[in-house]
């Protein structure tokens, strides 16, 4: 077709996805998250979901992903309905914190490249090899001003796995993460309730648990509730429920709770 | 982020047929991190007469403490109590006083006269200009989601339930779209025989 | 300020505060026994962290004045009172040339209403009654731990459970080195030293 070269811009992202348009700036004036100025002179931040929580731990039933769904401007509530898991494909997710459209973006692309990898050598990508793609990508536009903080997780040969990716360049393995404004307070509830082997119900209960604290101590965490599971058929969508619901659930049961004894 | 945003929190009041509503949420926080779901900044300091007193907590509680006193002493003297009308030109003079330092908040008086049953409302900014429209006033960290919901829902002459309903609705569904108030809410609708205080269900994140 | 960590827990008859024992002083621990829970009268405590130099003459002035007050009127400050008079002068303070940097915990009991009391007051002066609170960053930590398990009605052995529990948390995740916390409690008997606790816990 030698029309369409006419009338494609060879120079956008339709068929490549890593042909950005570039700053016309030295890297180091041109985060764009500090780009632009308000009227009193002060930087404006560009990035959406900037507040989160997000979580996700290894135990013996595979891996445990939760997150909350709100996405702030300042102090201003975006939406309470966001998703913040992103299911690259039946056998990998990918938790968003940081600039929302950083992290859609490159999930998407990181999506694409799975897929690829799939159909050039017949099998799965594992979960290695695709965060290492997601660390890689991103790394490239280090000093840019790309702000993202995610988890991959997924299933394969080696079993669960489970990776900390963020655009400073990091890269690692763990059991244990949590990221985001609300995840100093998610770690408490995660780490003082966290076993390898913990059943499946005990595991999805603490994800859930340690998401919805982080809601009610977080201005910036809040909505519902989300979370999956991943064993070795791939993900499933545990629950999604209502961080007010949860409140009020969790508020009758520790009454019911309530030890009876009281000191001498 | 202003130093009124510090602490979060929001009050609104609402002139309805004779009587007036004042509510409030309940969160006290630092920036981010909740502290108490159970921080009133709405006093009683008369039979009909209530203050709001979002912005600085510090500030609140100087404020409020500064002003019993004043109130205490101005009805000791007088030996009477007094008028809204009078409460909002004493805020006026307290707040002016730091005209170069202020008090970082922004009181909403809401009360009846205690003559004439006249409802009362204003809306002060933090250095103690005041002003008296005829329908509501909105302060405090989301002031602007207040505007949008009062402008849409308030109506005129609204009976005590009526308005229980309008200022309820206004406030919980403005501070759900803003991160630094909310975590409960408490309505008191003053009439010239009774002020009924409710405490509302609301989310907790 | 925000690197030390002080936490204080309300029960229904007694309160719970344990403070770390670190004086860090810009990279380095100065001491390792530091005391921050300063006694203001005989049901009556004060954990203060902030600015070295403001935290000590601020509790000793606050300490020395309600003891004054004692010896005038021949009876103690009930805490609610002792919290409103530490409120005034913190905030009396806060808009002069020379504020005090200080955010505290105030614990009590008051046994004249069979009531234990905890305040939280940060250097703004703002001050709430609360259940539960910690400062500091290490403090950020806990507080959902507190949130999940606190019971007003949990017994002295169950409370320093819940303060073993919280302070494992702090030393498994916060980057400063917390080792040793201080704990005493305040009940009806007055203020006395619970066991230190050595934090133990490791990042997973």
């Amino acid at each position: 077709m030698e029309g369409m070269d006419e009338i494609t811009d060879k120079k956008d992202n339709t068929s490549n996805p890593f042909q950005l348009y570039m700053p016309l700036l030295p890297k180091s004036e041109c985060q764009v998250g500090e780009f632009l100025v308000d009227e009193n002179g002060r930087k404006l931040r560009l990035n959406f979901a900037h507040g989160t929580t997000t979580l996700g731990f290894k135990f013996k039933g595979g891996v445990i992903m939760a997150v909350d769904s709100r996405a702030t401007s300042g102090q201003y509530i975006g939406s309470q309905n966001v998703k913040k898991i992103i299911e690259i494909n039946p056998y990998l997710l990918g938790t968003m914190a940081g600039g929302a459209a950083d992290c859609t973006y490159w999930e998407r692309v990181l999506a694409r490249e799975c897929r690829l990898y799939e159909l050039r050598n017949r099998e799965r990508i594992s979960v290695a090899a695709a965060s290492k793609l997601l660390a890689n990508m991103v790394y490239q536009y280090k000093g840019y001003g790309l702000s993202m903080g995610v988890m991959i997780s997924g299933w394969d040969k080696k079993g669960p796995g489970l990776y900390y990716v963020d655009s400073d360049g990091n890269r690692m393995a763990g059991n244990v993460f949590s990221v985001g404004s609300g995840s100093i307070n998610a770690y408490g509830v995660m780490d003082t309730g966290y076993s390898w082997d913990l059943t499946d119900t005990q595991a999805r209960e603490l994800g859930r648990k340690a998401i919805y604290h982080a809601t009610h101590r977080d201005a910036y965490s809040g909505g519902i509730v989300r979370v999956y599971q991943i064993t070795k058929e791939g993900w499933t969508k545990i629950s999604e429920e209502d961080s007010k619901n949860l409140h009020y659930q969790y508020e009758e049961e520790k009454k019911k709770k309530k030890p009876t004894t009281t000191s001498s | 982020m202003s130093i009124l945003h510090y602490n979060g929190g929001c009050v609104v009041a609402m002139k309805g047929k004779n009587c007036v509503a004042v509510a409030t949420d309940l969160r006290f926080g630092v920036q981010g991190q909740t502290i108490a779901t159970d921080f009133e900044r709405v006093f009683e300091l008369g039979p009909h007469l209530y203050i709001g007193l979002p912005g600085l907590a510090t500030d609140t509680q100087t404020v409020y403490q500064r002003l019993q006193f004043r109130i205490k002493m101005y009805e000791m003297r007088e030996g009477r109590k007094l008028k809204p009308q009078t409460l909002m030109a004493m805020v006026q003079n307290l707040l002016y006083e730091r005209r170069f330092g202020p008090y970082f908040v922004e009181p909403v008086i809401a009360g009846l006269n205690a003559t004439t049953k006249e409802p009362y409302i204003c809306a002060l900014d933090l250095i103690g200009c005041a002003t008296e429209p005829a329908d509501f006033v909105v302060s405090g960290t989301c002031s602007e989601s207040l505007y949008g919901m009062c402008e849409t829902t308030w109506r005129e002459d609204m009976e005590p339930d009526d308005l229980f309903e309008c200022i309820s609705q206004s406030l919980v569904n403005a501070f759900d779209r803003d991160a630094l108030s909310g975590w409960g809410a408490v309505v008191h609708v003053i009439e010239h025989d009774k002020v009924t205080t409710r405490y509302l269900k609301c989310r907790q994140d | 300020m925000a690197l030390e960590c002080l936490i204080g827990i309300k029960f229904d008859d007694f309160v719970l505060i344990a403070t770390d024992m670190s004086h860090i002083q810009s990279i380095m621990v100065q001491k390792s026994d530091d005391d921050k829970i300063h006694k203001l009268s005989s049901h009556l405590v004060m954990a203060v962290a902030g600015e070295a130099g403001d935290t000590t003459q601020f509790a000793e002035y606050i300490a020395k004045n309600i003891q004054l007050y004692k010896m005038r009127n021949g009876y103690e400050l009930h805490p609610s009172s002792a919290v409103h008079f530490t409120r005034h002068t913190l905030s009396t303070h806060l808009r002069s040339r020379e504020p005090y940097f200080v955010n505290l915990l105030m614990g009590g009991y008051n046994p004249a209403i069979n009531k234990s009391e905890l305040y939280y007051m940060d250097y703004l002066a703002a001050s709430v009654p609360v259940n539960y609170y910690a400062f500091g960053y290490g403090g950020m930590f806990t507080l959902s731990i507190m949130d999940q398990d606190y019971h007003s009605n949990m017994t002295r052995e169950a409370g320093y459970e819940l303060l073993k529990k919280c302070i494992g948390e702090v030393k498994r995740r916060f980057i400063i080195n917390l080792p040793k916390f201080r704990v005493r409690i305040i009940s009806k008997e007055g203020i006395s030293d619970m066991p230190t606790i050595i934090a133990e816990g490791e990042a997973a």
